[in-house]
């Protein structure tokens, strides 16, 4: 065999070519210009020389090889548009179209037809024949187009399949479908979720799941992947259905956790239509999880966006105008004091919003009360959360490792690219290792699933921690117990660790509601050092780094410097010309988050919520309306990630580029550009500010690694944060011991899949399908013996609770537990919990 | 559940037992290769594929279900219903399917509101489409469990399946 650089001549329709040997026939052409049809053959993907469009003549080689699948050799001479070849091709793309809807393709009327199809009459007509969602989107139309077929000469075939619409975020029309192999190719190659494949054979071969299960039901991760190489119409998605083409793209960051895929925006006029992923990033190749590719538009395309402010009084709502918006709440701020105002502001914002959101607290207010949401998202964990941060591996490096641990990780559905790299990582022979309470995408192929009881999540770690010791020391004494029955597996596993060249641990969100999540924490921690292992945990905040390093917490100055170091608020003062008063000590008995009734609080980009102080005004700035029964007092309309420039930090530590692709619905603006209004009006100083890349560059002086805007750092670099960050102790206790009274056993997690303080299914349609928050998951046994069956209204009763929850039934669901995520802002303490269950009474 | 535990007395064997399945997993290594050979010593056991048995297979084998379920269906030798008392075979190779060899099978799926590869509610037919059974001069041909039925038509079809319990 040649080597792959080597150079071959060859002859392609009498034109002589020097091309790279290890070429298939058809990349060499595509590569010097030459055409050939195809219709199964995908960049991305394995030739599959199914459709037989791509047949070429070569000298010497008997019938017509296809030339996706044909290697070039040195001296090969090929014809591709031989009166023969295109008879044949003629012939093949004639016997596709019997099976497909086709009279658009080959109708007489055709050029005719699509000048009256833009009709402006007001009545709905029928102007033209449209069979499919792609229509003009569409591959095989352009083959048609090409190959100048004219009429079919074969009986026309109609499938007659159902229409699959059963499924969130895309449909699937099989009638359409010209069986390419495309999409199972997708599915099994790329993201190896093997969800599609070819069932039965013949002329009755269709794509699907298993049996007649939904996409939903066989495990399908609902990342578009094979919506995008489908060359019809047959796949389509929903959104953006019938809509055609988009006319142009805009780069930029996905929101929705702190991966930070880079995203496509597709954009006609100034609407998003959906999104795509871009090829050859660091972070995700080609792929994007559910979120990033389905849920973009209707988040940022929603009717129900905020367009103007408003302010609720007696229950009434009036619309007001920028300037009276901005001097209510001038009036209203400037009758506060420091002590008596709050802010929260999101981790989804950009460092810019963050960044002047902090300044305008700590400037305009004289107040260190700001916070993000990630305190109680992270509760006692948080300063552990944030010690593993600083130990941040890139993603890349997943890509050698040999050995991969993950904790608490599920990529089903969030955070899906890194499943795909884990399935990959497999291919090539390294081993996944997970470590998982509850039945998730990783179970079934990784090499190990330890599935701790609940309650022995800590001491698994800990003993995986003494299993594998830098030096023989002991580790901490809260260790002992070790596990029965899973001694063997660990044992494996701590081998498998042990022996790594290049082990890497990868932290997802299971274990973070746990009461004993601190020690897990810093348990992870031990683990790593001791076994040399890289560390990356997965944040779900897009930008939880952003939010440290620009210091949106009271003990936090930008640059993630503690805000009682006397030198870092001189260097504040250089630069923001005013002299801060540092943290006061013993603050956090006095003031926010602790629950006390403030005159202001200022909500950017989160929600108003039950757990959150009072106050007397309450301000809510973001890019959909509060829910009515939490209306707050003035609302102020955002723009959304899709309509602002900035930058975020992902969850390795880089700084991408968020850029705006559309404007924002009618007068919302940037969040930073608020603050900066009411703080210039209320007389302030350094706000002005007339662009993001304007406050970026004054970020640039207090924070390294800021400071080139368009081409933000790419490089991955672990968090620095100096202080720690105060928490509350947790006020009640959880029950060790099993108790008569509360048999079962329930964990809970809470949603992830938020935006701006709002869970993504309120505004996605799809969402609502798959991320079932608020529904207790039984054990088909325990529901058995409490009589309750699927849909019931359960009352779930512990010592410090009582909660009613619809039931779902799930088998892998280990007897004796439960399992609940809980919505945003609810709170029931930290797990495990004992509790005891009974149907509610009707 | 009447129903359920009648089919589960044809088949002879509960495929939620685990003691089946380790028995037939005992005899290979879990490689992807395995998969045709275990799939036809679990057809052997149950008489059919069932959907445990796909669901034990996959984690087995650490490959999807749904692409277990695609190599299955591709052969016509695995089912994926228990069969039933009497087993229909049309024939659909070239010379009966010349002579309405499918016109039949449509009226087998019509009359019994029954697809190919499936059993009646009743337990009392299964349907198969098979190519060829060899006896192409007899043409359309019909075979109820070992009976050959040749030169077949919708008329006489009725008749001729009612004589099977
Ligand atoms: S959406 Fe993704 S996981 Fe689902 S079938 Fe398509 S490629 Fe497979
Ligand atoms: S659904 Fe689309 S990609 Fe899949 S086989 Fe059919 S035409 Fe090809
Ligand atoms: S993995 Fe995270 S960053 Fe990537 S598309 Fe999904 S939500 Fe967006
Ligand atoms: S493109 Fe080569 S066979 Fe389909
Ligand atoms: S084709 Fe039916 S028996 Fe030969």
């Amino acid at each position: 065999m040649s080597k792959r650089n080597d150079k071959v001549s060859i002859s392609i329709d009498n034109s002589p070519f020097k091309v790279g040997s290890g070429l298939t026939i058809l990349e060499a052409a595509e590569q010097n210009d030459v055409y050939i049809p195809t219709l199964c053959a995908h960049k991305e993907l394995t030739p599959f020389g199914g459709c037989r469009m791509c047949i070429v003549e070569v000298e010497g080689m008997r019938g017509l090889p296809t030339a996706c699948t044909t290697p070039v050799e040195e001296g090969m001479i090929i014809r591709t548009r031989t009166r023969q070849v295109q008879a044949e091709r003629k012939e093949i793309l004639q016997l596709i179209l019997s099976e497909h809807t086709s009279s658009c393709l080959i109708c007489e009327e055709k050029d005719e037809c699509k000048g009256f199809m833009g009709t402006i009459r007001k009545a709905g007509v029928t102007t033209g024949c449209r069979y499919c969602p792609n229509d003009r989107a569409c591959e095989l139309q352009d083959v048609v187009e090409k190959m100048e077929i004219r009429e079919i000469g074969y009986p026309v075939y109609y499938r007659n399949l159902r229409v699959e619409k059963d499924d969130p975020f895309y449909d699937r029309d099989y009638n359409l479908c010209i069986l390419c192999g495309r999409c199972i190719r997708m599915c099994q190659e790329i993201r190896t979720a093997n969800t599609l494949a070819f069932k039965q054979r013949g002329r009755y071969t269709v794509i699907g799941p298993a049996y007649e299960r939904t996409h939903l039901e066989a495990g399908c991760e609902f990342c578009g992947a094979c919506v995008s190489v489908c060359p019809t119409g047959a796949l389509a998605e929903k959104v953006s259905k019938w809509e055609g083409k988009a006319e142009r793209e805009q780069t930029t960051t996905c929101p929705f956790c702190g991966v930070g895929c880079q995203i496509r925006l597709q954009i006609r006029g100034d609407e998003v239509l959906g999104s795509l992923p871009e090829q050859d990033t660091l972070i995700n190749d080609g792929q994007l999880c559910v979120k990033g590719r389905f849920c973009v538009a209707e988040v940022v395309n929603n009717h129900r966006r905020l367009r103007r402010p408003y302010r609720t009084q007696n229950n009434t709502r009036r619309e007001l105008s920028w300037n009276e918006a901005i001097d209510l709440a001038t009036e209203r701020l400037s009758a506060c004091s420091a002590e008596e105002f709050g802010m929260l502001i999101s981790p989804n914002c950009s460092n810019e919003d963050l960044y002047i959101a902090q300044k305008f607290a700590r400037v305009v207010m004289g107040s260190h009360n700001i916070d993000t949401s990630a305190r109680w998202f992270y509760g006692t964990g948080l300063n552990g959360y944030l010690n593993l941060t600083q130990m941040a591996v890139p993603l890349s490096d997943l890509r050698e490792a040999s050995v991969i641990l993950c904790l608490g990780l599920d990529t089903r559905f969030s955070r899906s690219v890194v499943g795909v790299e884990l399935r990959k990582a497999i291919a090539r022979g390294a081993k996944v290792l997970t470590i998982n309470p509850r039945h998730h995408s990783l179970s079934v192929i990784a090499e190990k699933w330890i599935q701790p009881t609940s309650g022995t999540e800590l001491s698994l770690i800990d003993s995986l921690v003494k299993l594998t010791p830098r030096k023989a020391k002991p580790s901490r004494a809260s260790s002992k117990a070790t596990i029965k029955g899973l001694s063997d597996e660990l044992l494996a596993v701590a081998e498998m660790l042990k022996g790594a060249s290049s082990p890497m641990i990868l932290v997802g969100s299971e274990f973070l509601q746990h009461d004993e999540s601190p020690q897990i924490l810093e348990s992870i921690k031990t683990l790593a050092q001791n076994t040399g292992a890289g560390v990356l945990p997965l944040p779900a905040q897009n930008n939880l780094f952003g939010s440290i390093l620009m210091g949106t917490y009271p003990e936090l100055l930008p640059g993630g410097f503690s805000s009682s170091s006397r030198k870092r608020l001189a260097d504040l003062k250089k630069i923001w010309g005013l002299k801060i008063p540092g943290l006061p000590p013993a603050w956090e008995k006095k003031m926010f988050p602790v629950d006390k009734k403030l005159k202001v609080l200022y909500l950017v980009g989160e929600v108003p919520l039950d757990t959150l102080p009072e106050s007397e005004f309450l301000i809510v700035q973001n890019i959909y309306p509060p829910d009515p029964w939490h209306a707050g007092d003035l609302a102020l309309p955002a723009a959304s990630f899709a309509e602002v420039d900035g930058t975020f930090i992902n969850g390795e530590g880089r700084i991408q580029r968020v850029r705006k692709a559309v404007h924002p619905p009618g007068e919302a603006l940037p969040d930073w550009e608020i603050l900066c209004r009411i703080a210039r009006k209320m007389g302030n100083k350094g706000f002005n500010f007339s662009s993001a890349r304007k406050v970026h560059k004054e970020i640039s002086s207090l924070v390294k690694g800021f400071g080139n805007f368009d081409k933000p750092s790419r490089k991955a670099s672990p968090l620095t944060c100096e202080a720690e960050l105060f928490i509350p102790r947790a006020k009640s206790k959880t029950m060790k011991t099993a108790d008569k009274r509360f048999p079962l056993v329930l964990n809970t997690s809470v949603v992830e899949h938020t935006h701006r303080g709002f869970l993504l299914s309120t505004w996605v349609e799809g969402a609502r399908e798959l991320f079932p928050e608020g529904v207790l998951e039984v054990n088909s046994e325990d529901a058995k013996k409490a009589k309750i069956s699927e849909g019931d209204e359960v009352v779930v009763t512990s010592a410090n609770f009582e909660k009613t929850w619809p039931v779902r039934i799930v088998s892998e669901q280990p007897q004796g537990t439960m399992h609940v995520t809980l919505r945003q802002g609810e709170s029931v303490g930290s797990n495990p919990h004992r509790v005891r269950i009974r149907k509610k009474n009707v | 559940m009447t129903k359920k535990r009648t089919a589960r007395r044809r088949s002879g064997k509960d495929p939620a037992r685990d003691k089946h399945f380790a028995r037939i997993f005992s005899e290979f290594r879990g490689e992807e290769g395995d998969l045709i050979p275990i799939l036809q010593k679990t057809q052997e056991r149950f008489g059919f594929i069932p959907r445990e048995a796909v669901r034990r297979i996959a984690r087995f084998l650490k490959i999807s279900e749904n692409q277990i379920y695609g190599v299955a269906s591709f052969y016509s030798q695995f089912r994926f219903t228990a069969p039933g008392r009497n087993s229909i075979k049309v024939c659909l190779g070239t010379a009966c399917h010349v002579r309405g060899g499918q016109i039949l099978c449509d009226a087998v799926e019509r009359e019994l509101d029954l697809k190919p590869g499936g059993t009646t509610e009743d337990r009392r037919y299964d349907l198969e489409r098979v190519a060829c059974l060899g006896c192409c001069a007899l043409a359309p041909v019909v075979q109820v469990n070992a009976d050959i039925h040749s030169r077949m038509t919708v008329i006489r079809l009725k008749e001729t399946l009612d004589k099977y319990e």
